[in-house]
């Protein structure tokens, strides 16, 4: 198993809701191995962005065990091992693309040439290098969402969590998008762990599950 | 460059805004806070400043005065001037007369000097108008520029003093004759204060006014540049013979200082309200920007921030608004001290008129003295308190965790 990304072992999560406990996830087990690419789609409410959350170790399970690279998983290494891409953008409103691109290598200290150079070429490589300039308010949604994308492999992460990442985009746009993400997951050879409510999406990727029930099957 | 410091800057001058108006608005207010207090204090400081210059400038750093008369006086400015750090000294004796012209009076201060003294303490030539002290002899007088005008006299009048001494031998039925005496010049000090009624006499004639022989009042000392006053004064006292004492330029006008500075404390204290309400303003503006902000707070977050560094970058906030709005006040606070005068010259032609304005008050060219320590105050004081402002924010943006922000919609 060396080359698992990452390893989620019995994964429990509950949310109290009024004087009633929602179990959302009800022990999760998922193995991500280096490269591949993983579809997991669900009803709404079914705790798919829970569950990403604690793959990200932005939240913290109530019981289980992950993961990262054959090691526990830590907040520290978080910005290294992984990219994330969100519905909602979340771009930095008051910078360009390129220097949103750079903000995730910025947070790891102060970006020189090397980082400079490959912000730039990832953005060439979504198909914005003429939009580097441009503020997130000048881009359309596809553009922002690429954007994203690029921010997303700045570190060189060996797994990407994306959660619906086309569920503000129209459905060409949403297409091209995915597209993108798959390809440039390929060709970097980055795990990627798509969320999404598209059967036509999730039979792109390698494996489609289904989160069901608290489990994923 | 740390991320949250980028970042608090990019927020506060966002790429390619050329004019970023809350960065303004906010730092606006500081700016005006802080050229408020630079510009009153330094004119309070200015009025303190003038009085010191005139006291200085018309009686020495220090006069060595006795409760009663000072027997040899040339004695003691010999020994006066053996002490090192005094540049000169020379006596003096004062009082009031009553001055005659044409059958009009007056009733000015007469202050009796050395002439072969008095240059080495008082620069009396840099404030003549009129004459020269070289014309001044026992028969004559020199005259305040206003007490001249009022009175009509003019260089060469004849006029008549008449000496409280009059009254003396009048009680003992001798009757003394007023003394004739000629205006050999004309100053002007430049404060109301000492021009409207002064005259400046020698000294053998003001001790034959007052009938003092050869005693006088006290001595005037001037210092050597860059001697403390203080020091040197309490070194006096401790080494004058008993009776004599030495006082500061300061302590002859310890009231009409400790009122100016009085005003000046409570000016300061009233206007750094201005500063802490901008400092307020500062603070509920980066709320609302943290509340606005919440789901880039959480990104952040996301991207491996962690909670102290995203609580810098809003108090980097107001630590730059603090510099910025403080720098710009500066700025504001110089060119309104350099076009004092201007702008109330302005003022005073559309409310009560220049001539008016310049009766009334005294005075049309505003004083002005800044001084490093007022500055600092106001400097640290703003900087502090906008930065403080931003505690509150930093906190709030500290606390929210990733997960939420992110789901906040
Ligand atoms: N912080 C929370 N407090 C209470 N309940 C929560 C919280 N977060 C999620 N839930 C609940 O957990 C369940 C799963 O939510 P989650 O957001 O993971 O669903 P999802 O599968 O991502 O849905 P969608 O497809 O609509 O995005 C929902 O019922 C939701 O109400
Ligand atoms: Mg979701």
């Amino acid at each position: 198993m060396s080359d698992a990304v990452l390893s989620a072992r019995g994964m429990r999560k509950s949310y109290l809701s009024g004087d009633r406990r929602i179990e959302v996830l009800q022990g999760v087990d998922l193995e991500v191995r280096a490269g591949e690419s993983i579809s997991i789609r669900g009803e709404s409410g079914s705790g798919k962005s829970t569950l990403l959350n604690l793959l990200s170790g932005l939240d913290a399970p109530d019981a289980g065990t992950l993961q990262w690279a054959g090691g526990p998983a830590r907040v520290e290494l978080r910005a290294e091992f992984l990219g994330m891409v969100f519905q909602s953008f979340y771009l930095i409103p008051e910078i360009d693309a390129r220097a949103n691109v750079l903000m995730a290598a910025r947070m790891r200290g102060r970006p020189g040439p090397a980082e400079r150079a490959r912000a730039a070429d990832l953005l060439d490589r979504v198909g914005l290098a003429a939009r580097a300039r441009h503020l997130p308010a000048q881009l359309s949604g596809g553009e922002r969402q690429r954007v994203a994308v690029a921010r997303a492999l700045m570190n060189f992460p060996k797994l990407i969590l994306a959660d619906e990442p086309t569920g503000n985009l129209d459905e060409h746009t949403g297409d091209a998008v995915i597209e993108l993400l798959l390809a440039l997951a390929r060709e970097t050879r980055t795990a990627l762990v798509l969320v999404t409510h598209n059967p036509a999406h999730a039979k792109k990727t390698d494996r489609q599950m289904l989160l069901h029930d608290g489990v994923l099957r | 460059m740390p991320w949250y410091l980028y970042l608090a800057l990019k927020q506060l001058f966002p790429t390619g805004r050329v004019f970023p108006f809350f960065t303004f608005m906010s730092g606006l207010g500081v700016a005006v806070g802080v050229a408020l207090l630079v510009v009153t204090t330094s004119i309070m400081g200015g009025f303190g400043h003038g009085i010191r210059g005139m006291i200085v400038d018309t009686q020495g750093e220090i006069q060595v005065v006795s409760p009663t008369l000072i027997d040899h006086p040339i004695a003691l400015v010999e020994r006066l001037e053996q002490v090192p750090g005094i540049a000169g000294a020379t006596p003096f004796a004062r009082g009031v007369v009553m001055l005659q012209y044409h059958n009009k009076p007056d009733f000015p201060e007469i202050q009796g000097v050395d002439l072969a003294r008095v240059g080495k303490v008082i620069p009396f030539e840099r404030y003549l108008v009129a004459g020269s002290l070289d014309d001044l002899d026992d028969d004559s007088i020199l005259v305040s520029a206003q007490l001249a005008r009022g009175m009509g006299m003019q260089l060469g009048s004849e006029v008549e003093i008449y000496s409280p001494l009059m009254l003396e031998k009048m009680k003992q039925d001798e009757i003394l004759l007023p003394r004739g005496v000629r205006i050999a010049g004309i100053f002007e000090i430049g404060h109301q204060h000492l021009d409207r009624r002064m005259i400046i006499a020698p000294l053998r004639l003001m001790q034959e006014l007052y009938g003092l022989g050869p005693t006088v009042h006290g001595i005037s000392v001037r210092l050597k540049p860059g001697v403390d006053e203080f020091v040197l004064a309490r070194q006096l006292n401790e080494t004058l013979p008993a009776g004599l004492q030495a006082l500061t330029w300061f302590e002859s006008a310890a009231d009409f200082q400790s009122v100016i500075r009085f005003e000046k404390y409570m000016v300061f204290f009233l206007l750094a309200f201005i500063v802490v309400v901008a400092a307020l303003s500062i603070m509920s503006s980066l709320l609302i920007s943290v509340v606005r902000k919440t789901r880039e707070i959480g990104l952040l977050g996301a991207l491996g921030g962690k909670p102290r560094q995203v609580a810098a970058c809003f108090c980097a906030q107001g630590f730059f608004l603090g510099v910025t709005g403080t720098a710009a006040g500066l700025l504001l606070a110089w060119l309104v001290i350099s076009f004092r005068n201007d702008i109330v010259r302005v003022l005073a032609r559309f409310t009560v008129g220049e001539d008016v304005f310049q009766q009334f008050y005294g005075f049309v060219n505003l004083p002005s003295h800044t001084t490093g320590s007022d500055l600092a105050t106001i400097i640290v004081g703003a900087i502090v308190a906008s930065t403080l402002a931003g505690l509150l924010p930093a906190w709030r943006a500290a606390q929210l965790k990733p997960v939420e922000a992110l789901r906040s919609e």
